[in-house]
């Protein structure tokens, strides 16, 4: 249930770090499906805003996604982003 | 041992110079009249120097703001300047702001100034920043001596106040962003590089790190570009404020098969080295030119497009790049069974690739990608 609860957090806290790196409106992102492409038409990350959000993740959860995962699978949607970090944060 | 010795004249993209003491004798606050103290000529002629090999000059004074209007008076001598900082800051803060508006590492600025105190308070609160006194100039200049000069390089001072008007012009525009973009009307041509570009792309090799794929080194790209199966590609790009000449190259190995290799193989195109200019950065010009390379792989009759990658503290942004393009990693490994070219992964590096079937992601709407077929025969 926690954990639940946790992922949900970190959800909707990663569906507002991602509008402020996109410069969308955090409502509009709030209301995607979470398995919404970051790189597609309807968030379209730039790889300037997504230096920018893995970023302030890092900072916000102290997780270096970065550096933990080389070819960056886990910046597909907010779905799978939402996993990396939660599951993260659980090892911490 | 020289103070500049360990310098490494690549890592530096800017000198920042302090005025009273440092460009002029004076202490412009303190004279007598409102006219500007004559700068040393020394001190110009290095400026100069330094512009023919790449290297752009800036200010940052601890003086009053006044002062810079009495240098905007003076054209000749405030046009070689960037971003300069006049101000009661700390010098720290001025070299900080000075990176941010050209859009480069604050390790990448070396501060020459004639204050000691200055040069403690810079050290301490910016310790990647080497500062240096009047007197080392010349050893800074010795530094750069080997370096070539190229038209790109002598252009660089120039395109960057082309920039600067760029971004004066953009906080005046009043509208959306992506409005704004269109309204700058940004082209980018993508061909293969004639000789004369050559030493542009080796330049980018050297001094490119956010937007590096790999870190190849320009000897060896140069070696690999005139070698069998090799195409060596660059972008140009062109708004309405200019011309940015070469921001960006890119080697294709064309030598490589799938593994294993199909009796009907499609081809693949590998590109050991993707280098690009933070010159342009945030406009989608770095995507662009990814994006029309592997339309063009595809439109060569290649079935694979793959990119060597080598994560380094700097080339973030080049993997995020390399990932929205849908370049995931591969099993290719060090040594590659093709060719032997060196091309292939090592142990700190991977090779990411793709299918080119299927859609391809396209650029960005604002930006006009074309081909460019100017190349030698």
């Amino acid at each position: 249930m926690t954990d639940t609860r946790e992922r949900a957090a970190v959800e909707r806290e990663l569906r507002s770090l991602i509008a402020g790196a996109a410069r969308l409106d955090e409502a509009v992102v709030a209301e995607l499906p979470a398995d919404t492409d970051l790189f597609g038409p309807r968030i379209g990350l730039t790889s300037l805003a997504g230096v920018t959000l893995l970023g302030t993740i890092d900072q916000r959860y102290g997780v270096d996604v970065a550096a933990l995962d080389l070819s960056l699978d886990s910046l597909q949607s907010i779905a799978t982003l939402t996993d990396f970090v939660a599951s993260h944060l659980q090892s911490h | 041992m020289s103070v500049t010795d360990r310098f490494d004249p690549d890592g530096v993209k800017c000198v920042v110079w302090d005025l009273d003491g440092t460009l002029w004798d004076e202490i412009a606050v303190e004279s007598a009249t409102d006219d500007l103290p004559t700068p040393r000529p020394a001190a110009l002629a290095a400026i100069d120097e330094l512009a023919a090999r790449g290297v752009l000059s800036s200010i940052a004074s601890r003086s009053a703001p006044s002062v810079l209007d009495r240098l905007d008076a003076v054209p000749e001598v405030r046009a070689r300047f960037l971003a300069p900082q006049v101000s009661w800051q700390d010098k720290s803060e001025s070299l900080r702001r000075i990176a941010k508006d050209l859009g480069i590492a604050v390790e990448a600025l070396v501060l020459v100034d004639d204050s000691p105190y200055e040069r403690a308070e810079v050290e301490a609160l910016l310790p990647g920043v080497r500062t240096l006194a009047p007197e080392d100039v010349p050893a800074l200049l010795a530094a750069f001596e080997g370096r070539e000069v190229t038209a790109e390089s002598r252009e660089r001072v120039r395109r960057y106040r082309t920039e600067e008007t760029r971004r004066a012009e953009g906080e005046r525009f009043e509208g959306s962003r992506e409005e704004f973009l269109r309204w700058c009307d940004m082209r980018l041509t993508v061909g293969a590089a004639t000789a004369d570009e050559i030493p542009r792309a080796l330049e980018l090799a050297a001094r490119t790190h956010r937007l590096n794929s790999s870190g190849l080194t320009p000897d060896r790209l140069r070696e690999l570009a005139s070698s069998d199966g090799h195409e060596l590609y660059t972008a140009r790009m062109t708004d309405r404020f200019g011309d940015y000449g070469i921001i960006g190259a890119a080697l294709v190995d064309r030598t490589r098969r799938t593994r294993p290799a199909a009796p009907a193989d499609p081809g693949v195109w590998s590109v050991p080295l993707l280098a690009l200019s933070c010159r342009v950065a945030g406009r989608g010009a770095a995507a662009a030119f990814l994006f029309r390379l592997m339309e063009r792989a595809r439109a060569a009759g290649a079935g694979e497009f793959r990119v060597t990658l080598r994560p380094t503290d700097a080339n973030l942004e080049m993997r995020i790049l390399l990932r929205q393009a849908g370049l995931r990693r591969t099993d290719e490994i060090a040594g590659g069974a093709a060719g032997g070219t060196g091309t292939a992964a090592t142990a700190d590096s991977a090779v990411l690739g793709r299918t080119l079937q299927g859609d391809l992601p396209g650029s960005p709407a604002w930006l006009h990608v074309s081909d460019r077929e100017d190349a030698e025969a």
